[in-house]
């Protein structure tokens, strides 16, 4: 077996771990709970699935480049203000272009903390744990300590989380789309593979001619534009927005990613990954709510996943490099060998 | 003469010096926004609302020297604090349930310690999940509903005043910032912290026993966690679950903005005392110009990364002088993010994954 | 000199240094207390809501500051922006640092803030509370909406009136400290054991913290939990307006019945689309002209707390002070309204 294709398999190994937990869930609250396998459940389930994801796929990218983004909850809040905003102002504006202005929002908020982490140099948890603050007061400042209410808000735009199309809701189509996209983006734009370089080793990403900072840059840009995107789907399914939505959300959202697999050191993780992640985090929290169990425990085990998924891939990694390392050294002796013979 | 200038050039450089001439500036602004700030009354109680974040800062300024980071102190706060409060409820010795509630709150620190420090798991995440983990906790332990009504003893630490004008919470907090700033600065378990911090793998060839010394150091966050919620419960007068939530930007502005180097190696306790009075009187400042407390939360924000930025770039200018050095920083900037994160990894050799 | 000695050199120069600045400033303690003593009609008064941003206490804001310009007084509104006890805490100390003559507030835990508001008052303010009681030592006067068992034995009725009087009903509160939420939900209780109502089954409260959210999100977890649910009490108007904007978003406002204490104006698009036939409420903005109203006749001791003294609420005519369950001095605003389909457009608040 060669070098990569142990990787590979190591890698595989995370993803059906994370299936197979799945399915574990899956068949316990089928059996415990009442109502855990119906259309109506899982359509739930779907819908805050589907915000996680987008979310999700954006703190991906930060921590394949083995930084953080703890801000994303409050960038998700103050585009949701801003979509709510808009859109209360303006009934008849089109939707695509609210979601491209939440976006833009992300976008600017994302570059702050790129160009924070790589030129400021200020190390990412604490960069992102300070803008997480600012970008909620600035959110308290934009909304004035006002909330926007619901009814405010034009039919058409409510619907996108009320309407299932196919029996799937439209948020999820929405999560779906982003998914492949990103999905085909880490896996074939160079600048996204990059990420993983400057992951795995930043020290050679930059010897072997990588713009780090600029890929650090790029990849927070794209987590605040995804958290933009998830902040108008939030508006959607959260209509009344305040200056306090969506607090607390990040925590979701790196449950999910880091159960997904990825690494936070950086350098490997995958959206199918996030998405298997945010699926297993939400059955698990809707297995709690269908079982009756108090609400808190869910918060209890998204810490409690966060530290066994870490401790984990942790194992893993070092098994992993363990084998490589005793690979290359036989080879090494081999070549060895073969030079003392020759 | 020449002596005493350079030592006044030298005293005047530090960073203890620039936070007193910081702290005396926002006075001078308080004292415009109301008459009533230079009341006698008023600037001993100004420690008051934020003893207990500062006793957290205590406990995670040890953390971040040794080069590692907890952000789960609020957490453990909460927990003690309703551990200790479910205890008093059901009928335990106030004092018992006290000295429990301290208890809980060191083995919650060691647990962190013992993943970090044992396991080698990075620090970051490993203390995002038992933030939320604790937390999740202390909401199961005592659901929602606040537990108030505690005997005079146990508020005095937080609430009390000696002749009604000088705050006990104060007297709390000088006294563990001198204990606590003695074991750093004048003990071997100090300096093994400073030493684990600049450079782990040299301290351990040094014989010094790292992975206790980690494990140790969570423990001390965690106790201060539990100590900060003594204080917490005397000054709210009531525990919930939700203690101190949303006080952890203060508590790492308290450390980094006292500069403790976030990487590691460096800092004082007297640094983090002043970095406190700095933010509380900001933020007491900002309360009385009515400005809200989200709003002041960006201030705080933008505080605490110009504290870093600043100190990124003087400790530029101190390693190799000014601008031509700067485009070389990159590598170290790099590992030291990497630093940043937790632990040194390993050279990696999985790629592209 | 080695660093240790700088550094303790430092600490006792910091210490020496803020001794000096503290002992120098005696004597501005006792100039500034003479100021205060010589006063005044014009009360500087601070009313604190649960929180800020949320329309019913915006309406209270107005309302007091309405009663203090009739009165000569002024009225600063302010408060967090969670409903959240502690932090409330800072606002009720700003206030006595400001040299608050009266602080009213709606508490969202009547304990936790009952150490500030003493401190407040042990440095010359009075308490007056409204909406959210505190504790009964820390404040002089409560003024309450209609008397807490009517609006907890309404509710039961506009709820039971909609499902037939038999079925699974659930409570979604406010935070679960509130003093006025836990009252309003003991008479709820009080009254479901009334024989008109023994087929329906309370069958969990939930707190939505009085944040959109949170509500929302509760009340998702209620319809996923408990698939037999039939009615839903809110008697929070950030929960009423969450709740009906869940049911609607998923269907059904058909099958739940859906009640509580909610805006006009926040509701009328609902109860019009059938998701919440009736809702009930009263005037939030005479509320806080109430309070503020009290405020002052407490400060220029017209009211001391006893039962029986009465004043003049300016436009609100002759008002009483009453006692309420637990003897405590309470001013009530009066009859709580309801609104309906037929009715709602004639409201706008």
């Amino acid at each position: 077996m060669t070098a990569e294709n142990l990787a590979a398999a190591a890698f595989r190994l995370r993803e059906v771990g994370v299936l197979a937990a799945l399915g574990v869930a899956v068949l316990f609250f089928t059996v415990r709970a009442t109502n855990f396998l119906t259309v109506d459940n899982w359509q739930d389930i779907a819908k805050d699935v589907a915000i996680v994801v987008v979310v999700g796929i954006g703190e991906t990218m930060v921590i394949l480049t083995r930084n953080i983004d703890l801000s994303v909850a409050s960038i998700v809040g103050l585009s949701a203000f801003v979509t709510a905003d808009t859109l209360a102002a303006h009934n008849g504006a089109p939707l695509v272009l609210v979601a491209l202005l939440a976006m833009g929002v992300g976008v600017l908020l994302g570059l702050v903390n790129g160009l924070l982490v790589t030129v400021g140099r200020v190390p990412a948890i604490i960069a992102t744990l300070a803008t997480l603050a600012i970008y909620r007061g600035l959110a308290f400042q934009v909304t004035n300590g006002e909330a926007i209410s619901a009814f405010r808000l034009p039919d058409s735009f409510l619907n996108i989380a009320a309407s299932k199309p196919a029996g799937v809701p439209t948020l999820a189509w929405i999560a779906l789309g982003v998914a492949l996209v990103g999905a085909a983006i880490l896996r074939w734009a160079p600048w996204a593979r990059d990420f993983y370089a400057i992951g795995s080793n930043p020290d050679a990403a930059r010897v072997a001619g990588i713009h780090t900072g600029r890929r650090i840059v790029m990849a927070f840009a794209m987590c605040g534009a995804l958290s933009g995107l998830g902040g108008f789907m939030w508006a959607s399914r959260y209509p009344t927005v305040d200056a306090v939505s969506a607090t607390d959300f990040e925590l979701d959202v790196i449950t999910a990613v880091v159960i997904g697999g990825v690494n936070v050191f950086g350098g490997s993780g995958s959206v199918l990954g996030v998405v298997l992640g945010a699926v297993l985090v939400a059955t698990i929290q809707n297995g709690f709510t269908l079982l009756h169990l108090s609400e808190f425990w869910k918060l209890f085990f998204n810490g409690f996943a966060i530290v066994v998924a870490v401790a984990i891939n942790a194992l893993v990694t070092h098994r992993v490099q363990d084998a490589l390392r005793r690979r290359r050294r036989a080879q090494v002796l081999a070549a060895r060998h073969i030079e003392a013979e020759v | 003469m020449k002596r005493v200038l350079l030592m006044a050039g030298r005293l005047l450089a530090r960073w203890e010096t620039l936070l007193v001439i910081a702290i005396i500036g926002v006075g001078i602004w308080s004292t415009t926004l109301s008459p009533f700030f230079l009341l006698r009354a008023n600037l001993l109680d100004l420690l008051t609302p934020y003893a207990f974040i500062g006793l957290m800062a205590f406990g995670l300024a040890f953390v971040v020297i040794a080069g590692e980071i907890d952000i789960s102190v609020a957490s453990i706060l909460a927990v003690s604090v309703v551990c200790f409060s479910q205890l008093y409820d059901k009928g335990l010795n106030v004092w018992l349930a006290l000295v429990a509630g301290l208890v809980v709150a060191t083995m919650l620190g060691c647990i962190n310690g013992v993943l970090v420090g044992i396991f080698d798991l990075p620090s970051l995440a490993i203390t995002l999940g038992t933030l939320a983990a604790y937390q999740g906790l202390a909401y199961v332990i005592l659901p929602g509903e606040g537990v108030a009504a505690f005997p005079e003893g146990v508020t005095k630490f937080g609430g009390g005043y000696v002749d009604n004008e000088l705050p006990i919470a104060l007297l709390v907090l000088v006294a563990f910032a001198i204990a606590l700033g003695f074991v750093l600065h004048a003990t071997r378990f100090g300096r093994y912290l400073y030493t684990i911090g600049s450079n782990r793998e040299a301290a351990r060839f040094a014989g010094i026993p790292v992975a206790r010394v980690r494990v140790t150091v969570f423990a001390i966050s965690g106790f201060m966690a539990g100590v900060a919620g003594i204080v917490y419960l005397g000054y709210f007068g009531s525990a919930r679950a939700d203690a101190a939530q949303g006080s952890l930007l203060d508590v790492v502005t308290a450390v980094v903005l006292g500069g403790i180097d976030i990487f590691g190696g460096s800092g004082s306790m007297l640094g983090v005392f002043l970095a406190l009075v700095l933010v509380a009187e900001l933020r007491n400042g900002m309360q009385l110009a009515n400005i809200a407390g989200d709003t002041q939360n960006i201030v705080i924000g933008v505080l605490l990364l110009t504290a870093i930025v600043v100190g990124n770039v003087t400790r530029a200018i101190q390693a190799r002088g000014l601008p031509s050095g700067l485009r070389r920083k990159g590598v170290i900037a790099t590992a030291t993010v990497t630093a940043g994160l937790g632990t040194e990894p390993e050279p990696q050799e999985l790629k592209g994954r | 000199m080695s660093r240790k000695r700088l550094g303790l050199l430092g600490l006792a120069l910091c210490i020496a240094l803020t001794a000096a600045l503290v002992a120098g400033l005696t004597a501005s303690a006792g100039r500034a207390s003479q100021e205060t003593a010589a006063q005044k009609k014009n009360y500087k008064m601070f009313l604190i809501p649960k929180l800020i941003g949320v329309n019913v206490f915006t309406e209270n804001g107005k309302g007091a500051k309405e009663a203090a310009k009739e009165l000569g007084d002024t009225v600063i509104y302010n408060g967090p922006t969670e409903a959240v006890a502690a932090k409330q805490v800072p606002f009720i100390n700003t206030a006595s640092q400001q040299g608050a003559d009266a602080i009213i507030i709606s508490a969202n835990d009547p304990n936790a803030v009952a150490p500030a508001l003493k401190r407040a008052v042990a440095r010359g303010a009075k308490v007056v509370s409204y909406d959210g009681d505190v504790a009964r030592d820390a404040r002089t006067i409560f003024v309450s909406p209609p008397s807490a068992q009517a609006i907890g034995a309404f509710q039961v009725e506009w709820v039971g009136s909609q499902i037939g009087y038999k079925g699974e009903i659930a409570i979604l509160s406010a935070t679960p400290t509130a003093a006025n939420q836990n009252t309003w939900i003991k008479f709820m209780k009080a009254a479901l054991k009334k024989p008109k109502y023994r087929n329906m089954k309370l069958v969990k409260i939930a707190y939505g913290n009085d944040n959109p959210t949170d509500s929302a999100k509760e009340t998702q977890a209620l319809l996923q939990g408990y698939p037999n649910l039939k009615g839903i009490i809110s008697p929070t108007t950030v929960g009423v307006a969450a709740a009906a904007q869940v049911l609607q978003q998923e269907g059904k406002c058909k099958s739940i019945a859906l009640t509580g204490l909610g805006l006009p104006n926040e509701m009328r698009k609902y109860i019009k689309a059938g998701c919440a036939k009736k809702v009930g409420l009263w005037n939030e903005r005479d509320f806080g002209y109430l309070a503020a109203y009290v405020a002052h006749y407490v400060l220029d001791g017209t009211l001391t707390g006893k039962i029986g003294q009465t004043f003049k609420a300016g436009r609100l005519g002759k008002r009483t002070v009453v006692v309420s369950d637990g003897n405590r001095p309470v001013v009530v605003l009066g009859d709580p309204l309801v609104f309906t389909k037929a009715n709602v457009d004639k409201f706008n608040f």
